[in-house]
């Protein structure tokens, strides 16, 4: 196969893309679910691992399907159509084999499933996956780190939001309001980051 | 629910704002505000996908099987979204270069997926079209406000145009991810706010209304 | 091959291959065995497939826990008590389940699946209830908004229940209903009739069941019922029973009342009915319910309009039920057999009931309600 594709250190691109590249800091993905469920920590805590291992495991899915069935029979303009479907696929077999695996585990975790199959930060990490035309171990390795980006970014906001739960909140900003402004001070925070690796 | 075309537009605009009051599709909403003329292409290529979407969904309500509902909208969706992607990449292929993965991401975008829900599922295809147009109408108010003041404080320019006097020091922050956290909490509480206080205004005038009722006693029969 | 070819093509069976995957990944992980369930400590086992619900496993094998939402978790009336380990209380459950109940291990049939042998305790009436296959023998109007209904039953062909028991009656999918519901009605035959189930229904403005009975329901349509269930019954004591209904409520009297007659059941037993209802079109059976009291001695029949209307020309007695009871207790039931109150109808018609039972003297032990209409 003859495809450019971006290589680089795996390490420094697992750590740049949970730090300087968080998929929900810098990049704004996955923010709906994010923003509901951070109410509580235990759930935000099923939820990041959820969308931690969707991630993982489609993106790998993903890209053999994208460089070994749709780019040599020149069908890469279906690429979202199929990433879709990849993603419910492995949602819903995820969803059964933790089920039999482990009920506690499944139900920390796997009433969630459902909601990840429209999450935009698995779609949108395997949007940049394919246009940043990473290899595979790069793929799979920005994934994973994507995914723990955003289950600590949703454990960070979940810890904050419960301390500031019983604090005076001007009643027009309440709820989603004092979200955005707890997210706009962590994502400021991730700035800081920036410094250190870059993503591409 | 009734379907009157000038209700739901003012719905969709204002009281029940997608972004505002529904808090859906706020992924995108803060990735591409950065300048205006990309969430003018964003949002509309949003409009576009949620009407045509809502259309095509309301006309085929009838024929899809309960279980597969969410798979063929997904797919509906999907369909309308490549037809856009493929039209900015030949048309406009700076802004097609630029919006990145987010064009794709209108697949995800919880607004159309949350009209094709609560509305085409139940309303005829027209009216469905016209909901689904307006939500996005709605959707690139706000977008668009924000855009412009990202971009004006941000690069100190509206559509490319140079508008701030050349000594202007541009707001960096205004460039990057936080602001628009920040713009967007500022746009919620201002319309929260105005529609908190004439509801209380309505509230107010509804009370002033009613005769004052007289002290009740025990009732005799229990509920 | 034509690129508009191969793009369907090639998506098709990219879907295809990932649908035989999750087929095949179900056929692997939900495959549980046999599974024994075993009821009332030993009084039954069944030997079933596992990974199914309880609820559903159950209604294959013949036993009928009650159900009006067929299974999806959104009515909880399958509640049963597990006594075995069977995992954590689903989020799905708790609406359903008070503390107490919790303590007591009762959990929701449909909820919990048979991953690994289960012991349960149900109610021993339950033994008993079938499914039956009837066909509607006949459609006929009462009042503007109450039919009876009567069912004759095919297969089983005969029906065991005490008056005042009721049956859910199966109501398939239709207009705007998607999935099957089941709903209870109290029977107005009386046992006596083994081969028939009679139900009086009464419209209610959106309701899933009597919507379908009244608009689609028609004679010689095949249904499905599901009973006897229900613990309202003729208790055997020397008391008078102070009945009170209106309406369709009046089913599980009419059932006792003619089973009494048929059968000279509790003899020496008094029953006083009151039936209230707003003017005359909303009363029905009056002819029958005069004959019946004519014949024996021990029932009295009070009807009472609360809004006659002139054209009625009635001359019964008028007012609110629950004053026309109060009236009656105090001046016209003889006391020295103490009293027992029986009541069928809407949880506000009950209560104000209830109030005026205890304010003369009955005590809430011996009043006994219908939790339906």
């Amino acid at each position: 196969m003859d495809f450019e594709f971006f290589t680089m250190n795996p390490i420094a691109l697992f750590f740049a893309s949970i730090f300087t590249s968080n998929i929900l800091m810098s990049n704004f993905l996955g923010m709906c679910s994010f923003i509901s469920v951070s109410k509580d920590y235990k759930s935000s805590f099923g939820l990041g691992l959820a969308v931690t291992v969707v991630m993982t495991i489609t993106a790998a899915v993903s890209w053999v399907v994208l460089y070994y069935i749709l780019v040599p029979l020149g069908l890469e303009y279906l690429s979202f159509i199929v990433f879709i479907i990849v993603i419910a696929a492995v949602v819903q077999i995820l969803e059964m084999v933790i089920d039999r695996a482990s009920p506690a585990l499944y139900l920390s975790l796997g009433i969630f499933l459902p909601l990840i199959t429209v999450n935009c930060a698995i779609l949108g990490a395997i949007l940049f996956m394919q246009i940043r035309q990473y290899g595979f171990i790069e793929s799979t390795v920005f994934a994973a780190g994507s995914g723990l980006g955003w289950w600590l970014a949703i454990m960070l906001l979940a810890a904050i939001r419960g301390r500031i739960e019983n604090n005076p909140v001007p009643a027009g900003l309440k709820g989603a309001g004092i979200t955005m402004i707890t997210i706009g001070f962590m994502a400021m925070g991730f700035i800081g980051f920036s410094g250190m690796i870059a993503v591409q | 629910m009734s379907a009157k075309p000038g209700k739901i537009f003012i719905d969709n605009l204002w009281f029940n704002n997608p972004v505002l009051i529904q808090v859906l599709g706020i992924c995108s909403t803060l990735a591409v505000t950065n300048n205006v003329r990309n969430t003018l292409v964003m949002t509309v290529g949003v409009s576009l996908a949620t009407a045509f979407s809502s259309w095509t969904l309301s006309l085929m309500k009838d024929l899809i099987p309960r279980k597969v509902r969410m798979i063929v909208q997904v797919l509906v969706i999907s369909f309308y979204v490549i037809l856009i992607d493929i039209l900015l990449r030949a048309y406009l292929p700076d802004a097609s270069r630029q919006l990145g993965p987010y064009v794709g991401l209108i697949i995800t975008n919880c607004i159309i997926m949350g009209r094709a829900e609560a509305f085409a599922a139940a309303n005829k295809p027209l009216i469905s079209f016209w909901d689904g147009l307006t939500s996005g109408i709605g959707y690139m108010a706000v977008l668009v406000a924000i855009a412009l003041v990202r971009e004006l404080l941000g690069f100190g320019s509206v559509l490319g145009f140079r508008v701030m006097p050349e000594g202007f020091v541009p707001w960096t922050i205004m460039i990057t991810a936080p602001s628009a956290f920040f713009l967007v909490a500022m746009v919620m509480w201002l319309a929260r706010n105005l529609q908190a206080r004439r509801e209380a205004a309505a509230k107010a005038a509804k009370a002033a209304k009613a005769a004052p009722k007289p002290a009740a006693g025990p009732s005799p029969a229990k509920a | 091959m034509s690129p508009y070819l191969l793009g369907p093509l090639v998506v098709s069976g990219i879907t295809a291959v990932l649908a035989l995957l999750i087929a095949l990944t179900d056929r692997v992980v939900n495959n549980y065995g046999t599974v024994v369930i075993d009821i009332n400590k030993g009084k039954k086992r069944y030997e079933v497939k596992g990974g199914a619900p309880l609820l559903g496993t159950l209604a294959s094998e013949k036993l009928f826990i009650p159900s009006a939402c067929g299974g999806r978790g959104s009515c909880g009336a399958c509640k049963c008590k597990v006594t075995s380990e069977v995992g954590p209380v689903l989020p799905t459950e708790l609406p359903y389940l008070s503390k107490e109940e919790l303590a007591d291990g009762q959990r929701l049939a449909c909820q919990i699946k048979l991953k690994k042998d289960i012991s349960i305790e149900v109610p021993e009436e339950l033994f008993s209830v079938k499914r039956f296959e009837a066909t509607v023998s006949s459609i006929r109007d009462l009042t503007y908004d109450i039919k009876e209904v009567t069912y004759t039953l095919e297969d089983p062909a005969e029906i065991e229940f005490i008056p005042g028991q009721y049956v859910q009656i199966v109501v398939p999918p239709y207009g705007d209903l998607d999935e099957e519901v089941q709903r209870a009605y109290s029977m107005s035959s009386k046992p006596g009739d083994k081969g028939k189930v009679e139900l009086l229904i009464r419209l209610v403005p959106g309701g899933i069941a009597t919507t379908w009975v009244h608009r689609h329901l028609k004679q010689g349509q095949k249904a499905r019922l599901v009973g006897p269930f229900g613990e309202f019954r003729v208790h055997d004591t020397g008391a008078t029973m102070l009945c009170v209904a209106g309406g369709s409520g009046m089913a599980p009297f009419w059932s006792m009342l003619r089973h009494m007659e048929a059968e000279n059941a509790h003899p020496g037993k008094d029953v006083w009915y009151f039936f209230g209802a707003r003017s005359l079109k909303d009363m029905f059976y009056l002819d029958e319910l005069r004959a019946l009291e004519k014949r024996m001695p021990r029932f009295h029949f009070v009807p009472a309009l609360s809004e006659p209307a002139p054209e009625d020309k009635w001359t019964g007695e008028t007012g609110l039920i629950t004053d026309v009871l109060d009236r009656f207790i105090k001046e016209r039931i003889p006391k020295e057999k103490g009293f027992e109150g029986y009541l069928c109808g809407s949880p506000g018609m009950i209560n104000a009931c209830i109030a005026v039972m205890t304010k003369n003297g009955v005590a809430e032990k011996d009043i006994f309600f219908d939790k339906f209409a």
